[in-house]
């Protein structure tokens, strides 16, 4: 395995991600975190630096002007695993930067997955330039409903087919990037007659009568990325627009495929931020001192920092062999379960017990392990919560869904 | 034994009660959302008994005979209940006016009721890990270093403050004239008026000193008694509160064709907090009853009950945490939002680990210390 050390083209983006989050993230994450605003200015610069929204979809093609798949399409890619290793530098910076910053990969992971060549131009076209308020654009990959969350196969969203047309009608909730997006990938129902199989995923350009982008969440934590209500009203699209047309599709099953495709990377986040909240205390232990004596000569901080160290150190190496598999097409359904999971739960452990070791110091306004103890707490909810999770890793034991 | 309350002890649980059922919870979203506390919760509060509880009635305050801690756990939980950062202001006053009237010298009874008795408010301060820096003298204290963030402070009219001077205790009601104050806003408690004061050499005079050497260690050890069983019991009441949000909601979000609340691993969530805050609730009253037993002079009674405040402390801090965590998980992407008010509820369970400095540490150094 080829976590770190002897894979230069990881290391490098380590080292180069690790440098962004340290220079350009972390000294706008609290005003972000405090305003709950997107950092469009720097989602700009991430841009240029070769972070588009975009990326995804373009694969290794936009870093290295190589696609991976050029020859031997059973060849290792090496996508999961910079995407890990990415992902865990950023979220070392701020994890609501992070996720400003490739919010858009949700939507383009489905549109890379099964969008045909001319869908993945229009999501590159919609993607293009910037809008009105000199902003990039971004993308928005709309799946939960107000009453549907874990189960998706309860969707309400309809797409009734009409002559050329597919009309949406329905409700969408907790969208990442929901307000502002220049696109959206929707899933909803095309037959409802047909259950879990009827679901189908479809492009849809800002601007579209009937799109209506609704009200902005305020909310714990990742506050830097927007998190908003979508409409769907009489929403016209064209069937051309229907992600896997004229392939065989697995309805919800797509979903679930995108979401184990992404997983690891959400992994990884969460390990980012349990290893920011262990850097920042192991800094202050060092300078640290109880009544006279050193903190770091004291067994009840020192032995907590080594637990930590522990839990990351097991969580990331969980993540990179999720991506590894995804990188040798090997299923990694249960292991991508398992490295969200865990990672999840060692960035909320890790941050809590920081911040009580910290005590009164850490109650200050603004303080950063404070915001990562809030943000860390999404790691467990989004993109298939915790007892989800389970639920996924105890199905691949027994064979059923326990109860 | 007897479990079971007294008439006296029930009336103020259930006043308490009623009014954080209909004032407290009814404010607390927006008090969260501004960051203060409505300016109403002062007479409301006031006209029960709150802010003046422990000022001698002959020092235009309520206080007729002892204080019972055992009754301030049971309407502690109450409070815990309905609003953390409310709750803290509610409580602030009691620890500065029961020590200084107990330890304080004329005149410090006289600055500090003076005071609270025109609507005034103190709060408490320990230097947990011996970064102050103190100088003793005849004269009195210089004080050099930060205090805060602290619930009250913001407003405060005084500190009784815990620290070490010349490597002694030492107990002091600082007048916070005597530094520069900051105004903050934390996280959690967000209504509980906090901020911190920065004292360069500040000087505190010889009547304002409480308590030196092992008189001061004593009476450090019965204030932080009192103050630690009011946490845990308001811990407790935050935890209560964190799981009847989940457990309503749970009841009525269908996921899976069945309401989520009927899945094992959510049942367990919400009943390792029930029963987390069903032994902080017992284990405060029963640090609140043992506070009510101190006898002067009586070392062994003092620190059976400051063991058992600590203890309720520790666990405290454990359960509120993980009841809140919990109970946002419970309600899922509605419980990342503010449209719930369990995102809050997380917010605020952190304070009652870290004020006062690490609990867990304290209790380690405290253990080697004995058995040395
Ligand atoms: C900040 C944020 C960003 C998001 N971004 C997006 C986005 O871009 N696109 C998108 O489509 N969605 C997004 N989501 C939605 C997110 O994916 C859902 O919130 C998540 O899937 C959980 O669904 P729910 O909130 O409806 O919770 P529910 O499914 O109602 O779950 C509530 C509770 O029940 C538990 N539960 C459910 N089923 C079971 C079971 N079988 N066994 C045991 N426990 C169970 C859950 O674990 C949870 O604890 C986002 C959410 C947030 C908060």
């Amino acid at each position: 395995m080829d976590i770190f050390h002897d894979n230069p083209m990881l290391a490098g983006v380590r080292q180069m991600l690790g440098a962004f989050a340290r220079q350009q993230i972390r000294p706008i994450a609290a005003h972000h975190d405090r305003e709950e605003s997107m950092p469009w200015a720097l989602m700009k610069m991430a841009q240029g630096f070769g972070m588009t929204q975009t990326a995804v979809v373009d694969g290794r093609k936009a870093l290295t002007g190589k696609d991976e798949d050029e020859g031997d399409a059973k060849k290792p890619k090496s996508q999961a695993r910079l995407g890990v290793a990415g992902s865990e530098e950023l979220a070392y910076g701020c994890a609501g930067i992070c996720l400003a910053i490739g919010g858009s990969g949700l939507a383009a992971s489905p549109v890379a997955r099964m969008g045909t060549e001319e869908q993945k131009q229009e999501f590159r076209r919609l993607l293009k330039g910037e809008d009105e308020h000199g902003h990039i654009k971004v993308a928005a990959m709309a799946l939960s409903e107000p009453a549907t969350g874990s189960d998706i196969s309860g969707l309400a969203t309809t797409a009734r087919p009409d002559g050329d047309h597919f009309v949406i009608d329905g409700h969408k909730q907790w969208i990442t990037n929901g307000a502002s997006a220049a696109v959206y990938v929707v899933w909803a129902n095309t037959d409802p007659s047909a259950g879990r199989a009827g679901v189908r995923g479809f492009l849809v350009a800002r601007g579209t009568p009937g799109l209506v982008p609704g009200r902005k969440e305020t909310k714990l934590g990742i506050r830097a990325s927007e998190t908003a209500q979508v409409h769907f009203e009489g929403c016209r699209v064209h069937k051309d627009m229907m992600l896997g047309i004229g392939q065989s599709s697995e309805g919800l099953g797509d979903t679930k495929k995108m979401l184990d495709s992404t997983r690891p990377m959400v992994g990884a986040q969460a390990v980012g931020i349990a290893r920011a909240a262990f850097d920042y205390l192991v800094e202050r232990v060092q300078g640290g001192t109880m009544h006279g004596t050193p903190l770091a000569h004291h067994q009840r901080v020192a032995f907590e920092l080594a637990e930590m160290e522990m839990e990351i150190q097991a969580a990331r190496a969980l993540v990179h062999k999720a991506a590894w598999m995804a990188d040798h097409h090997l299923d990694n359904v249960r292991m991508a379960s398992i490295a969200k999971a865990y990672g999840a739960k060692v960035a909320q452990d890790v941050t809590s017990r920081a911040l009580t070791l910290l005590g009164e110091e850490a109650l200050e306004p603004g303080h950063p392990v404070e915001k990562w103890y809030r943000d860390a707490k999404i790691y467990d909810i989004f993109e298939g919560t915790g007892q989800i999770q389970r639920r996924i890793i105890a199905r691949s034991i027994f064979g059923v869904n326990p109860t | 034994m007897d479990f079971a309350l007294d008439d006296e002890q029930a009336l103020i649980a259930q006043t308490v009660r009623r009014f954080v059922d209909k004032d407290v919870r009814a404010w607390a979203a927006d008090a969260d959302r501004a960051g203060a506390a409505p300016p109403r919760l002062t007479a409301v509060a006031g006209d029960l008994g709150f802010f003046l509880d422990a000022v001698p009635e002959a020092a235009g305050g309520l206080l007729d005979g002892p204080y019972s801690h055992l009754r301030r756990a049971l309407r502690g939980v109450e409070l815990g209940r309905g609003c953390a950062g409310m709750a803290a202001l509610l409580e602030t006053n009691v620890e500065p006016a029961l020590a200084v009237g107990r330890w304080g010298s004329a005149a410090a009874q006289a600055a500090l009721f003076a005071s609270l008795a025109a609507g005034g408010l103190a709060t408490t301060a320990r230097d947990a890990r011996g970064t102050l820096e103190l100088s003793a003298s005849a004269d009195g204290l210089r004080i050099s270093g930060k205090l805060g963030p602290l619930p009250a402070l913001g407003v405060a009219s005084h500190v009784l403050l815990l620290a070490r001077a010349d490597d002694e205790p030492v107990v002091a009601l600082v007048d916070v004239a005597a530094g520069r104050r900051e105004a903050l806003v934390p996280s959690g408690w967000r209504a509980g008026a906090w901020g911190t004061l920065a004292l360069e050499a500040a000087a505190v005079p010889a009547a304002m000193v409480l308590a030196r050497g092992d008189a001061a260690a004593a009476a450090s050890a019965e204030i932080l008694t009192w103050y630690k069983t009011s946490l845990a019991a308001r811990a407790a009441g935050v935890a209560v509160a964190a799981m009847a949000h989940a457990r309503t909601y749970a009841t009525e979000r269908v996921q899976f064709g069945q309401p989520i609340g009927r899945f094992e691993s959510l049942l367990r969530l919400r009943d390792d907090a029930d029963t987390g805050a069903a032994a902080v609730r017992l284990m405060a009253l029963h640090a609140g009853w043992l506070a009510d037993r101190i006898k002067d002079g009586d070392g062994a009674s003092r620190a059976a009950a400051h063991d058992a405040a600590s203890r309720a402390r520790v666990l405290a801090g454990d359960v509120v945490d993980r009841a809140t965590v919990d109970a946002v998980q419970i309600l899922g992407g509605y419980g990342f939002v503010n449209d719930y008010p369990v995102e809050k509820l997380m917010r605020d369970a952190r304070a009652f680990a870290q004020l006062l400095g690490d609990e867990r540490f304290d209790r380690i150094l405290d253990l080697r210390a004995q058995e040395a």
